[in-house]
């Protein structure tokens, strides 16, 4: 497997802190920036990509492991001077942004599965391509959190030409990422993010050194920690390139 | 008595009492800036223990922070407390006070040096006075005047109800129509930018927009035009009452003025009964029931809080009185008294960080406020209120009082037994090797958790249990074992709550030790013979705690945002707190606060530390 070095046009998608953003709704996100930044977290992105250009993304967030602290805030009545949602109201903006996601072109088989006692997210849907999936995406945050996205480049952030996935960080999502405060390095070392892509051809090669290809050469996945991710948003850019059809 | 004899007597009293008086009315200069609507106020007597505090040190204090923004401009740096012109002869008085149009901060203090003081103050530029001999320096947000050798630095907010009353009264008598758009969403809470954001986003909108008319204010720049007007209407209100009518608090209230006669190092004084108006819960009462209000009001008359503030060999003692008048104090008279239920000391760990017992008697206090408050209710003439007080009085009739308070007597002790890790479940995301198949596996990992226990006196165990049991019935979570119950997953939905009914005792905890080892009292490691007789002795409440062993482990993450700011005032450092009261009766109470501490800082920084989080208890927590 050849590992393409020294690309200065190097992209990565990361869906996980895409999904981050996805959810940058008030309610979620404090929990969810909280988590990341105080207390450990396991985030999954996974996106299989079919040859035609299809596909379907999973995105998983794990703070059970921040049980404890996630419950104790959400006992309070406010954090930082900001009110701390219900569970029911993370669940109703979840929906929100479901329904909305839903009725996205091309966005089909929408699901979420919330579960509160050991606070694991997640979300999967189809896409009948990527272009389809990121202006759903774009639109859907635009919607939920009234957020603008300035410009093309901000909304494209993964590529396929059939060949070959770009991925890379929206520049909106690279700037929440640089707001993060450290609170605890160490907190922050434990938490992983892991970002996976599947296809239905032979992976030939990717960029990203931190990669990992599966036995069966279908899947490359990239594996860090948060305090990293933090460090260099660049982290999980990747270019990956597929056997000739 | 002789003529002669009488001079001679006042001769001696004037040579022996003379210089006293008058060097007690020196000290007195600063006080008498002071504004009477101060409803809350520390004075430092002796500030030369001050002398060696820095400036940067002192900004850095809660109680410093309505007025500081002049001060972290570069100019403190390096610079002591004596460097910066304060008369050590005189006391600082650190203020807050709320009317019902404006709240004011600020503190007064006295000149040495007045140019020194102008090298720290370096931003005040001179503002026209209107009477002579005063001197007025303002910035942006605060304002010092200055006479003679005394100072006042105040700030003066209106009151955000006061500024839209008045902007909207303007606005709609010109003629104007509704200035929002109520079809508008209303603006998301995360719009509010951090300074990050706002300075990293050019295309943030700062002003609001013009009107067609630039002649014609919009209604945010009226309201803004507003805002300073009714600030400066009030810096006149103060200034005339200060300085021309001689009107301060010193004067206007004889309690705060006899505190001050005490030989102590410091002095607080906090009006309770005004402090009501700053209550936010009340303004329901204040707009829809105006006699309920003036009839709470009137139960509140003459409840004042007053301290003094002792400093002894590595200690500082705050005592405190709260005095309050007849109808309050019957309640509170009848609420404590209750024997000391000696029972709770043998659950508090000689071990225990922190500790308190809470000795009350809840039915004769309820029956006491029952006869007080009842009729105040029932001259209230609103349907609302009516339908309470007869709700109010069935329940009275038809509820087993006894029972009741024989199953919540009221008396109550509290512990906080340190951090200590304990196992809770985790669900890891797993990947294989050959297809990056996803699986979820279930672990176990450490979590930091506060050991709290919290037990209450009871004579009627059989009701508890009654509860337990049939929770127990109704969810396997629920468990009874040989000599206590456990209840999964209770704690944050993460670790379990152990439930002992000793008979005597329904207690709480979520330590695992104490109910498998201890059910019965920690015996000889219980606490020791001294602390007993302390919690003992103590009237209706009795603490300790060991600060750095209590408040650098505390989760502060578990308190609200004010409370947290309060812990964190004490975190870092050294020492013991413990805190009692004396016996209550019709018209007192009083507390003692010891904060005893080691002796590597001065003990000017121990009595600024002290004075700041009481500060932020009585400031925060009105």
């Amino acid at each position: 497997m050849n590992i393409i070095l020294g690309n200065k046009k190097a992209y990565l998608t990361n869906f996980g802190i895409t999904i981050v953003q996805f959810l940058h709704m008030k309610y979620l996100y404090m929990i969810l920036l909280f988590g990341i930044v105080s207390a450990c977290i396991e985030i999954s992105d996974d996106i299989t990509l079919n040859n035609n250009g299809s596909g379907s993304l999973r995105y998983k967030i794990n703070l059970s492991s921040s049980k404890v602290k996630i419950n104790s805030i959400l006992a309070l009545d406010s954090l930082d001077g900001k009110p701390v949602p219900s569970k029911e109201q993370i669940s109703s903006k979840i929906n929100e942004f479901v329904r909305i996601l839903d009725a996205q072109e091309g966005i089909s088989n929408v699901l979420v599965e919330e579960n509160y006692t050991d606070f694991i997210f997640k979300f999967s849907c189809d896409f009948t391509s990527i272009n389809n999936l990121q202006d759903a995406i774009a639109l859907s945050i635009a919607q939920i959190s009234k957020d603008k996205i300035s410009s093309p480049s901000d909304q494209y952030w993964l590529s396929w030409d059939g060949n070959r996935l770009v991925r890379s960080i929206p520049s909106y999502i690279t700037e929440q990422i640089k707001n993060y405060k450290v609170q605890d390095a160490e907190l922050l070392k434990d938490g992983v993010y892991t970002s996976i892509a599947r296809f239905e051809r032979p992976v030939v090669s990717f960029e990203n050194k931190l990669s990992t290809l599966s036995k069966n050469q279908m899947a490359v996945m990239v594996r860090t920690n948060t305090l990293d991710l933090k460090e260099n948003q660049h982290l999980l850019d990747n270019t990956i390139v597929l056997s000739p059809r | 008595m002789s003529i002669q004899f009488k001079i001679v007597l006042s001769l001696v009293t004037s040579i022996l009492f003379g210089n006293t008086a008058l060097a007690q009315q020196q000290q007195i200069q600063s006080e008498q800036l002071l504004p009477k609507d101060a409803v809350t106020v520390f004075s430092i007597n002796n500030i030369s223990l001050l002398q060696k505090i820095s400036m940067d040190e002192l900004v850095r204090y809660e109680f410093m922070s309505e007025v500081h923004q002049e001060l972290f401009d570069g100019s403190t740096s390096g610079k002591t407390l004596k460097d910066a012109g304060l008369d050590f002869d005189q006391r600082l008085n650190l203020f807050y006070g709320k009317t019902s149009t404006h709240e004011l901060t600020g503190f007064t203090f006295g000149i040495a040096d007045k140019k020194a003081l102008f090298e720290v103050f370096d931003d005040f530029q001179v503002v026209n006075s209107p009477l002579n001999g005063l001197e007025i320096y303002g910035t942006f947000f605060n304002q010092l005047l200055i006479k003679d050798n005394r100072a006042i630095l105040i700030r003066i907010e209106p009151t955000m109800e006061r500024i839209d009353e008045v902007t909207d009264s303007i606005w709609y008598a010109r003629g104007n129509e509704i200035p929002f758009d109520f079809f508008d969403e209303p603006a998301e809470d995360e719009q509010i930018l951090d300074e990050q954001t706002f300075e990293d986003n050019p295309n943030t909108p700062i002003f609001p927009e013009a009107s067609d008319n630039p002649a014609v204010k919009n209604y945010y720049e009226l309201r803004d035009s507003v805002q300073v007007i009714l600030q400066q209407a009030e810096l006149s209100r103060v200034i005339n009452e200060i300085f021309v009518k001689g009107e301060n608090l010193y004067n206007h209230d004889a309690r705060f003025a006899a505190q001050l006669t005490h030989n102590a190092e410091g002095a607080f004084y906090l009006d309770n009964a005004r402090n009501l108006d700053k209550s936010q819960g009340l303004w329901y009462f204040q707009t829809v029931l105006p006699t309920l209000y003036k009839d709470i009001q009137e139960l509140y008359a003459g409840n004042v809080i007053l301290g003094d503030l002792f400093l002894r060999d590595n200690k500082i003692d705050f005592e405190v009185e709260a005095q309050y008048g007849p109808a309050l104090g019957s309640i509170y008279a009848q609420m404590n008294d209750a024997k000391f239920d000696q029972n709770v000391l043998a659950y508090i760990s000689s071990e225990s960080p922190a500790y308190f017992t809470y000795n009350v008697n809840l039915q004769k206090a309820y029956e006491q406020a029952y006869k007080v408050l009842l009729p105040m209710l029932s001259d209230e003439k609103n349907a609302q209120i009516a339908m309470n007080v007869l709700t109010l009085e069935l329940l009275n009739e038809f509820i087993n009082k006894d029972a009741l308070f024989d199953t919540y007597k009221g008396s109550m002790f509290g512990t906080f037994s340190g951090i200590k890790k304990v196992m809770i479940k985790k669900i890891e995301f797993s990947y294989d090797e050959e297809t990056f198949a996803y699986q979820e596996i279930e672990t176990e990992t450490q979590a930091d958790m506060p050991i709290f226990t919290l037990g209450f006196s009871t004579t009627r165990a059989d009701i508890p249990e009654l509860v337990l049991k049939h929770m127990a019935r109704l969810s396997s979570r629920v468990q009874r074992f040989e000599h206590y119950w456990r209840i999964d997953n209770a704690i944050l939905d993460a670790a379990p709550l152990y439930i002992l009914n000793t008979g005597k005792l329904l207690i709480m905890t979520n330590d695992e030790d104490l109910a498998r080892l201890h059910p019965n009292g920690y015996g000889k490691a219980a606490l020791g013979k001294k602390e007993r007789s302390a919690a003992k002795h103590s009237g209706f409440m009795y603490g300790s705690a060991d600060i750095p062993q209590t408040l650098d482990g505390f989760p502060l993450d578990v308190l609200t945002p004010r409370n947290a700011e309060i812990v964190s005032s004490l975190k870092g450092k050294s020492g013991h707190i413990t805190l009692s009261s004396s016996e209550t009766n019709t018209s007192h109470t009083a507390f003692k606060l010891s904060y005893s501490y080691l002796g590597e800082e001065s003990t000017g920084k121990h009595l600024l530390d002290l004075v700041n989080s009481l500060y932020l208890i009585y400031t925060l927590n009105p």
